[in-house]
């Protein structure tokens, strides 16, 4: 039988009200609260139910999930279920923080449900499922059945439907999917472009998502003294590819030392070449340097204009490389830099 | 301009003393059939397989795909590649319809090259496994491209080319069993009830990225690499005016069979007259630096203003840098007031959470989308392959690997695989029928 | 991974030719380069131009780890 652990706050886990928000994480081997409703619907057992008050979890959040984290590492479980959190928003919170915790330690699904106002929705819709929930707990069963039943069909490994059709926030995750009558591409565009010229509504497969964005890192202040990385996504490694980078949707990234080079050798000095396979790569296994300016940079060196140029370049290839892979080489990288004092990066792309 | 083009609905083909096309049955000569292939000496190995919907076949390294045809007046088939230039576009052609010639590499593979299961859960994953198709399968004394990722695979595709002409020539003095007609009057000369329709044009954006010549896709034989955007006539799309070229990851691709039969225009056609007014194509192109990118996306804005069009569709053969000419061209086309739709495929990731394009513009408001490149794909092993299943792996083609720390090669020991999207065979359909789409989980 | 350097803290230029592309993934400090496949040097020109190029354009590259700014900025090349 599949096995499911409930979260809930202090109200709903049946210690108290607002006067007990302060109550520290417990876990108990049985069914609290509403943890009786889930266990009526599952397709499966609720074994255990998780409860810590809103308030403790808002001020001691990194201690609170530690102490659940810690109460679940012996617990045998298929899926985690947080709330329904109506709109309550420390609620919401808190249940997005733990689910979050949760499903990247133990890697199972998680499911929580929210109202729209809640906050917590913005924050975790991208880490758990989160469905719309009711203002209040009046919409308990309503609610907690949407979740249930989302969360049968995962323990019944049963095909899951769009986030549209399955009820859930959109979480910005997009696949392929075949559609159900097959209507072809050339049907579908024709049709929206009908409607786009009468001025009728119309549904992109696309919509445009809002940007991400990151602070400005302050500039260099003095370059004469500043140890400069050069970082490419160009893909240029010696020419056995020591690390095996691949042409294509990398997941790995190489460091090579040019301490003593003047510039780049090329692909038949048996030096560097490119192993990019999104872009002719005669012009870069001619002349490395067009994609690593290791010669340019050693001119400035020379000239003072840099302290120095840090003995390493670091490489990878960019195409079809997804953003969660080119984040984490980013990081990677990024402490490879901190650790040798590297004060600033150039980051050529091809 | 009016083409007439007379349909031939192949309902099987076999292996016969003669080839020809009787009783709705393609019989092939294969000894004759291989002569043609063999008429370019760079061929140093070549057999002709038949293979059919649901049969568990697995073909891979995949290069080319095309339809069967024949010009009923004479002329190549593919005006200026393989035979002299004439008019694309104007007059009667033959096709084999249902079926098509399908170019896979007997050993070697490459970045561009595909993957098809005709049955099978794998067969969804490309337009090809529904019709019957002669496959030519073939090996080459190309040997400066051998190991090179990219290749030419010209001695291929064009023996593909010579094979379909072959075949198309069955037909041609044949009544077919119905037709197709295309015809538009100039853009000029036409009834106030049509031009009074919103006026609608396409922009297509094949393949043309390699510098070195050789690889992209071939407007009338011309590299269009070395292409600006030109007005061209339907028509000439309909009838091999475009081939496809050899640069590209394959769910990308458009294959030349899918410029002969590229069911946007056909789709636009059947509204002409009644809703819009088509206007044509314009055909643009994909490059390298934004300058050129820049200068595209303004020609083709200034000839659809030039036209009169009200509206427009863009469509991409390719994905990655390719999507800031696509997402440019939509934005100078709705900054122009006129109302565009694009149609691509995304690159998501295998996880689903990466951008799906690499330029996005809030301009860009009306997207159809094809499917997602980086979609991971598990396919348990086929009784026959035909190819070479470890140029999956071995070749670097676009969906495939030699090692992963996870995953591990893309071709196991008892022959199943694990591939991404990106290298199965024009997958994405692109041109137009796609019946993927891209959904949030 | 440009956004990934720059969380870390260090002043990160890209030098990019897509700069659409450099602008939609979120990079603050672009400075243009001449293609994708020779970003630095075009393989057409004499090694002395493509040498005057990549070092003018690798100069302004880092002149823009030194500017302060406030918004995403593409640097102006010369040459």
């Amino acid at each position: 039988m599949k096995k499911a652990v409930v979260y809930l706050n202090q109200f709903f886990g049946q210690i108290g009200g607002e006067e007990v928000a302060d109550h520290p994480p417990e876990i108990r081997e049985e069914k609290v609260g509403a943890a009786m409703l889930y266990d009526q619907l599952l397709d499966g057992e609720v074994t255990h139910t998780v409860i810590c008050g809103d308030n403790y979890m808002g001020s001691n959040k990194d201690k609170a999930i530690d102490t659940i984290l810690d109460f679940l590492e012996d617990v045998e479980f298929d899926i985690f279920f947080a709330g329904p959190a109506f709109q309550a928003g420390r609620y919401g919170i808190a249940c997005g923080e733990i689910g979050k915790a949760v499903k990247e330690k133990f890697n199972v699904p998680v499911i929580s449900s929210m109202n729209i106002e809640n906050p917590g929705v913005e924050i975790f819709k991208k880490d758990i499922y989160i469905f719309p929930g009711g203002h209040s707990a009046a919409k308990m069963k309503n609610d907690v059945t949407k979740m249930v039943e989302f969360g049968n069909k995962i323990l019944n490994n049963e095909e899951l439907l769009p986030a549209e059709e399955e009820g859930y926030y959109k979480r910005g995750i997009r696949h392929q999917y075949f559609l159900k009558d097959k209507t072809p591409a050339a049907e579908r565009a024709v049709e929206m472009l009908l409607k786009k010229i009468n001025g009728e509504d119309f549904e992109s497969e696309l919509p445009i998502p809002e940007l991400d964005r990151v602070d400005i890192a302050p500039a260099v202040e003095d370059l004469s003294d500043a140890k400069i990385a050069l970082v490419t996504s160009g893909g240029i490694v010696p020419v056995d590819n020591p690390d095996k980078i691949q042409s294509a949707s990398a997941t790995r990234w190489g460091k090579y030392d040019i301490s003593g080079m003047e510039k780049l050798g090329n692909r038949e000095d048996g030096a560097f070449k490119t192993i990019h396979a999104g872009y002719d790569p005669a012009a870069a296994d001619a002349d490395p340097n067009v994609v690593v300016p290791v010669d340019a940079m050693r001119a400035y060196e020379k000239e003072g204009k840099i302290g120095k140029l840090h003995n390493y370049f670091y490489s990878t290839v960019g195409t079809g490389t997804t953003q969660g892979e080119a984040a984490r080489m980013g990081r990677e990288i990024a402490q490879d830099l901190k650790e040798a004092e590297v004060q600033a990066v150039i980051l050529t792309s091809t | 301009m009016k083409l007439e083009l007379g349909n031939f609905y192949v309902k099987d083909i076999n292996f016969g003393e003669k080839t020809a096309f009787k009783d709705e049955i393609l019989s092939i000569n294969k000894e004759e059939a291989l002569e043609v292939v063999y008429k370019d000496e760079h061929i140093t190995e070549a057999d002709i397989k038949i293979v059919r919907p649901g049969d568990m076949v697995r073909l891979v390294p995949v290069k080319e795909a095309i339809e069967p045809r024949c010009r009923v007046d004479g002329g190549a088939l593919f005006s200026g590649v393989t035979g002299k230039l004439i008019q694309a576009g104007d007059g009667k052609t033959n096709c084999l319809k249902d079926m098509s010639v399908l170019v896979v590499g007997k050993h070697w593979g490459g970045f561009q090259d595909g993957l098809i299961d005709m049955g099978g859960e794998g067969a969804k994953y490309t337009y090809f496994s529904s019709l019957k198709n002669v496959v030519l399968v073939a090996d080459t004394d190309e040997e400066f491209e051998k190991r090179e990722q990219q290749k030419k695979n010209h001695a291929l595709r064009w023996a593909g080319m010579r094979l379909a002409e072959y075949l198309g020539k069955t037909v041609k003095a044949l009544e077919p069993e119905d037709k197709e007609e295309y015809s538009l009057e100039p853009v000029t000369k036409r009834a106030k009830e049509v031009t009074e329709l919103p006026s609608v044009v396409i922009v297509m954006q094949p393949q043309s990225q390699m510098e070195e010549l050789g690889y992209n896709d071939l407007n009338y034989g011309w590299d269009t690499n070395r292409m600006l955007p030109t007005f061209m006539h339907p028509n000439e799309i309909l009838d091999g005016a475009v081939i496809s070229g050899s640069f590209m990851p394959s769910s990308s691709k458009w294959s030349t069979y899918d410029f002969q039969n590229f069911p946007l225009i056909k789709r636009l056609y059947k509204e002409h007259g009644k809703t819009i007014n088509f206007l044509g194509v314009i055909m643009s192109n994909l490059n390298v630096a934004l300058e050129q990118k820049e200068r595209s996306a303004l020609f083709v804005a200034q000839m659809a203003k030039s036209l009169g069009a009200d509206a427009a569709v863009v469509t991409e053969e390719g994905y990655g840098n390719p999507d800031a000419d696509y997402i440019g061209c939509i934005v100078a086309l709705e900054d122009a007031g006129i109302k565009t739709v694009g149609v691509s495929n995304e690159a998501t990731g295998r996880d689903g959470g990466s951008q799906p394009l690499v330029t996005l513009d809030p301009k860009a408001d009306a997207l159809v989308s094809t499917g997602n490149v980086s979609e991971l794909i598990t396919l348990p092993p086929m009784e026959t392959v035909i190819g070479e299943l470890e140029a999956l792996a071995r070749d670097g083609l676009s969906g495939g690997w030699a090692d992963d720390e996870i995953l591990g090669s893309s071709v196991k020991e008892d022959g199943s695989i694990i591939m991404e999207n990106n290298s199965m065979f024009c997958g994405d359909q692109i041109a137009g029928w796609s019946p993927k789409t891209m959904k949030e989980f | 991974m440009v956004k990934e350097i720059e969380r870390a803290g260090f002043p990160v230029v890209q030098m990019a030719n897509l700069i659409p592309v450099a602008k939609t993934v979120g990079s603050n400090r672009i400075v243009p380069t001449i293609s994708i496949p020779y970003p630095l040097g075009d393989p057409s020109t004499s090694k002395e131009e493509q040498w005057k190029l990549r070092y003018h354009r690798v100069g302004v590259a880092l002149d823009a780890l030194t500017s302060d700014i406030d918004d995403q900025t593409v640097f102006d090349v010369e040459i």
